[in-house]
């Protein structure tokens, strides 16, 4: 009996020293897993940074007819605050209508190429056109200002986390200690887990019989938001107990406090996400951390608790009360002095408005993403803080998405058979926007609904051209003489009628719209009214693989058929490729490469590239100017003229563009500062049914008069070379006094016509001068 | 080829000379200021007038073979004297390629580089900005900045796309950068709006020369500095790098 259970007692024994030592071998192994874990973090990168993307920035200076609403929405999106009295802190500024008085506060800005440097700037404004730019601190004298680009969107990956890691000597002492205070007074006197406060906690919570106070030291509380959930389970808080003494075992004070003042969650913009101390200054205050006042400071650390409940974006009342009790517990650790104290509790919390990122350009990102890729693979993008500084005009995008989807919507409204129900059978369109002289592009909107479908039209649809390739033809014409072909000047009569034309053994019979033909015409009346027949004849005699070359000279990069049809649109270009090629023109026969992507700078500020802008010049300047000049034209006469009618009165050149079928509508149209191309039609290839005229020159006309308002109107400047003659438009000729009617036509220097009109005999009005 | 790499460069570039000098001679006439009066900045929007002079007295001319558009195939020739003489199957120049007559100069011609000199009452505000910021430019350029000169000088065709002497200046950032084919694509935009300013287009003839002779093309690049002591014998770069060229030889 004895023996037996001597035999069970060391079963038992042996039992229990077996899962004894079994749990101390797993316990010692979990404890070198998780602080596996937590070096594995401290040593390595601790957070993901999302590239950064911004616009182009704004360029203010002495003589600029400044849009006040404009620059008001801009400054309202960078996050500066209007006020009464004159600007006292970065971000501020204030108006004063009368005097024409405008007082900005610029905040600093890390640009590439060189830094701004905020500064107290006064402009003096007559009306809405600066007159003086001057520093207020000093009183110097400027020629010009740049107000920093505007935050288009962040690259990321699953959460947007707005960050930037500061170290603790560059963090106030006032900062940590009233994070400390209020957060983990004995930060410095427990080893990761502190007792008395659980105990504390403990007690408060059974009293209220609630969870309403963690006993969570800060090394937990950054356990938490490194590893962990937030579920409030036992398991998790004992792995988080766990987790921070490890961390005070192996690391100093000093860096755990640093790590939470960088990782610790304070609010949210939008889908940004506010992380660290140093990023919430900016959000709250717009102010660096060392320009924070003691009461900002107080409303810092007491929106630990709870960063969006206790926003002062969302409740003011709220943020007031939780800054005074962390004021009462600076005032009575002694951290602050009473004085210190009266003046903090007094101080007012200012309102503001939360001015969310949106992403006003998803489209114009998806395009920079694909420009990037090459270079910057997704992960990088959306881990290594890139700033990518970009040619985009936030304010000229809303403006083309506004006057498109709009535009889209009047259409739907106009013409029944435009409204569909399918999915896949929306009425669609697209925008682009270049500078031609430097290719930026400064607009593009891809389609009518980015949730809907992110296929972008602008550079990924390939669709027929229609009458918008006939310029390309012309150009060939005016081209071809120099060449030893056959002459061509925009005074050249053609022959507009049904013929047709036998090629490489195929035969071709171009008709005109509705089947009307006007017999011998101007080559500018041709291309004013978009003659399919006189344009064919055109393209014959000058030959369609000549016109195929030009339109590659000026940027299209699609492969084009040699076929007699080309000359009427019969190929697939994107409307990105039709607005290069345009910009050559406008451009005065300067080719320039799209520009999307500017600079790009790491998140040191260290720029990694530069993309300048590249020129070639393609074309003679006077032949660009004769086509910039016919195509003023069909603005002012031609298939064009309705953008007249609708209030657009500077000088622009355009294209009206429909093809045979009826399936696409375009409209390409530029001053020479600003070129746009508009695009309207299905994905799935049916029938629009309406012109270019009809259905995409309303859009093309809303954008223009919108984005040109208040802009210095410029003109095509005619370079040497070039001769304007009067002539009759029916004959072509030079005009007499007994024409009806005359224009001013542009000649190449030595191909003017000499003779006088034969449909009017009589003097010569004028002789042909030189421009 | 081979016939044409017979023919001594010295040959080539004196049959250029004469040619030059013949035209320089039939179009001595002096030339108009490049100052036009532009409207007053008003509170509405503002018209910049063309700012070409007219050019009534102008003698059309054949472009000199270094005139013609440079191809990424000429550039990558060393020496090629293929597209030196006009008569040695170089290509037609572009239909509308109508350069402006160089005048003669036998004296230096007075200095015009100041831009802010060029800044008059009355002229276009974007056109005032322009220049400024070119001048800004330059300053960094000649400060060794040539990445913060670059984008001021990008600037300047934003805010006024007419001015040329934002595109020489692009140009001379571009060669400073090494970027020698890029450079000429400036100089051909600056040459086509120069025309009517000897001082400067002696300034783009000079600085295409050093980007030829830069990619080594030895021949092309005194072709061009001779043009530039053409338009102004006090060009000093094309004075200097004439020396140069000549003492290497």
């Amino acid at each position: 009996m004895k023996k037996s259970k001597l035999r069970i007692f060391f079963v038992c024994l042996i039992a229990l020293l077996l899962v004894t030592s079994g749990g101390l071998v797993f316990g010692a192994w979990y404890l070198r897993q998780l602080e596996e874990t937590v070096t594995a973090k401290f040593a390595g990168p601790k957070w993901r940074f999302p590239s950064k993307i911004y616009s182009d920035s704004y360029l203010l200076y002495v003589g600029f007819n400044l849009r006040l609403d404009e620059l008001w929405d801009k400054l309202r999106r960078l996050g500066y605050y209007p006020t009464r009295a004159a600007p006292k802190s970065k971000g501020e500024y204030r108006y004063q209508p009368s005097p024409g008085i405008l007082e900005i506060y610029l905040r600093d800005f890390a640009y590439p190429t060189e830094p701004f440097k905020g500064m107290q700037v006064r402009i003096t404004l007559q009306g809405s056109v600066i007159t003086k730019i001057e520093n207020s601190n000093g009183g110097e004298e400027l020629f010009s200002l740049e107000i920093e680009p505007e935050l288009v969107t962040g690259l990321y990956d699953h959460t947007w986390q707005e960050r930037k890691v500061v170290k603790l000597s560059e963090v106030p002492s006032l900062v940590v200690k009233a994070i400390l205070a209020i957060e983990d007074e004995r930060f410095y006197h427990h080893h990761g887990i502190d007792p008395m406060s659980i105990l504390r906690a403990m007690w408060i919570n059974l009293r209220s019989g609630a969870v309403v106070q963690g006993g969570s030291t800060l090394t937990q509380q950054l356990m938490k938001n490194f590893f962990l959930g937030d579920e409030r389970t036992v398991k998790r808080k004992a792995k988080e107990a766990l987790m921070a003494l490890i961390a005070e075992r192996k690391y100093s004070k000093d860096e755990i406090l640093e790590n939470y003042l960088n990782e610790i969650y304070l609010g949210q913009k939008g889908s940004q996400g506010i992380f660290g101390v140093w990023e919430a200054s900016q959000f709250y205050f717009s102010k660096s951390l060392p320009e924070l006042s003691v009461g900002e400071v107080a409303l810092l650390a007491g929106l630990i608790r709870a960063p969006n409940r206790l926003s002062p974006y969302r409740s003011l009342d709220a943020a007031t009360k939780r800054r005074n009790v962390v004021l009462t517990k600076l005032s009575d650790d002694r951290i602050i002095n009473s004085k210190q104290y009266e003046m903090a509790v007094r101080e007012p919390l200012p309102h503001r408005e939360l001015v969310k990122i949106t992403n006003d350009a998803p489209f114009y990102v998806d395009f920079l993403r694909r420009e990037l890729a090459e270079n910057y693979p997704n992960d990088v993008l959306t881990a290594d803080g890139l700033g990518i500084f970009t040619s985009l005009d936030l304010q000229m995008q809303r403006i083309a998405e506004r006057s498109l989807s709009e535009g889209l919507k009047q259409l739907e409204e106009t013409y029944a058979h435009l409204r569909r129900k399918g999915e896949d059978d929306n009425l669609e369109g697209a925008i682009v926007v270049l500078r031609p002289q430097t290719g930026e592009i400064k607009a593009m909107v891809g389609g009518r609904n980015y949730q809907k479908s992110q296929f972008n039209r602008v550079f990924q649809a390939k669709r027929q051209p229609g009458s918008v390739f006939k310029p390309f033809v012309y150009l060939a014409a005016l081209m071809s003489g120099a060449e030893g072909n056959k002459k061509f000047t925009p005074a050249t009569m053609v022959e507009d009628s049904a013929f047709t034309w036998s090629y490489e053994g195929q035969e071709w019979q171009p008709g005109n719209y509705n089947d009307e033909y006007f017999g011998m015409v101007t080559l500018r009346r041709a291309l004013e009214k978009s003659l399919n027949a006189a344009t064919a004849r055109v393209a014959r005699d000058v030959g369609i693989r000549r016109v195929r070359d030009v339109a590659h000279r000026l940027g299209i990069q699609s492969s084009l058929p040699v076929v007699p049809a080309l000359a009427l649109g019969a190929a697939e270009v994107t409307p990105l490729e039709v607005a290069v090629a345009f910009a050559t023109l406008a451009n005065n026969g300067v080719r320039t490469q799209s520009l999307a992507v500017k600079q790009v700078m790491d998140v040191k500020g260290k720029m990694l590239e530069k993309r300048d802008v590249r020129v070639e010049k393609i074309i003679a300047p006077p032949l660009a100017f004769m086509m910039n000049h016919l195509l003023k034209g069909v603005l002012d006469r031609g298939t064009g003229e309705l953008a007249r009618r609708w209030g657009f009165t500077r000088p622009a050149a355009g294209k009206t563009g429909t093809t045979n079928d009826f399936k696409d509508a375009w409209f390409v149209g530029y001053t020479p500062d600003l070129l746009a191309v508009v695009w309207v039609g299905f994905d799935n290839q049916s029938k629009l049914g309406l012109s270019g005229a009809q259905a995409a020159l309303p859009i093309w006309t809303e954008f223009m008069k919108r984005a040109t308002a208040g802009t210095p109107i410029t003109d095509f400047v005619p370079p040497p070379g070039i001769r304007v003659v009067e002539i009759d438009p029916l004959s072509g000729q030079p005009a007499t006094s007994s024409c009806p009617y005359t224009l001013r036509e542009v000649f190449m220097e030595g191909d003017e016509p000499t003779g006088t009109c034969p449909l009017h005999p009589g003097p010569a009005l004028q002789a042909s001068r030189q421009q | 080829m081979k016939l044409l790499k017979l023919i001594p460069a010295r040959f080539v570039i004196g049959v250029v000379s004469a040619v030059s000098v013949v035209i320089g001679a039939e179009s001595c006439a002096p030339r108009p200021p490049f100052r036009t009066p532009i409207p007053t900045p008003t509170s509405g929007p503002v018209t910049t007038k063309p700012t070409h002079p007219p050019l009534a007295e102008q003698t059309v001319r054949s472009p000199l073979p270094h005139e013609y558009a440079i191809k990424e195939q000429d550039l990558k020739t060393k020496g090629s004297v293929s597209s030196v003489s006009p008569t040695l199957g170089a290509k037609e120049p572009v239909r509308g390629e109508s350069r402006s007559a160089a005048p003669f100069s036998a004296a230096p011609l007075p200095d015009d580089s100041s831009l802010l000199a060029k800044i008059t009452p009355g002229m276009a505000p974007q056109r005032v900005m322009s220049l400024r910021l070119t001048e800004e430019g330059r300053k960094l350029l000649d400060g060794g900045d040539i990445t913060k000169a670059l984008s001021r000088f990008e600037r300047t065709i934003v805010v006024d796309s007419t001015n040329a002497y934002g595109y020489f200046y692009l140009a001379k950032a571009q060669y400073r950068l090494g970027r020698y084919k890029e450079s000429l694509n400036f100089l051909d935009v600056a040459e086509s709006r120069l025309s009517s300013e000897p001082f400067w287009l002696a300034e783009v003839h000079a600085l295409r020369g050093e980007n030829f002779r830069a990619l080594g093309m030895t021949q092309k690049a005194e072709a061009s500095y001779n043009q530039a002591l053409l338009l102004n014998s006090g060009n000093r770069t094309a004075k200097e790098a004439m020396s140069e060229v000549q003492g290497e030889k």
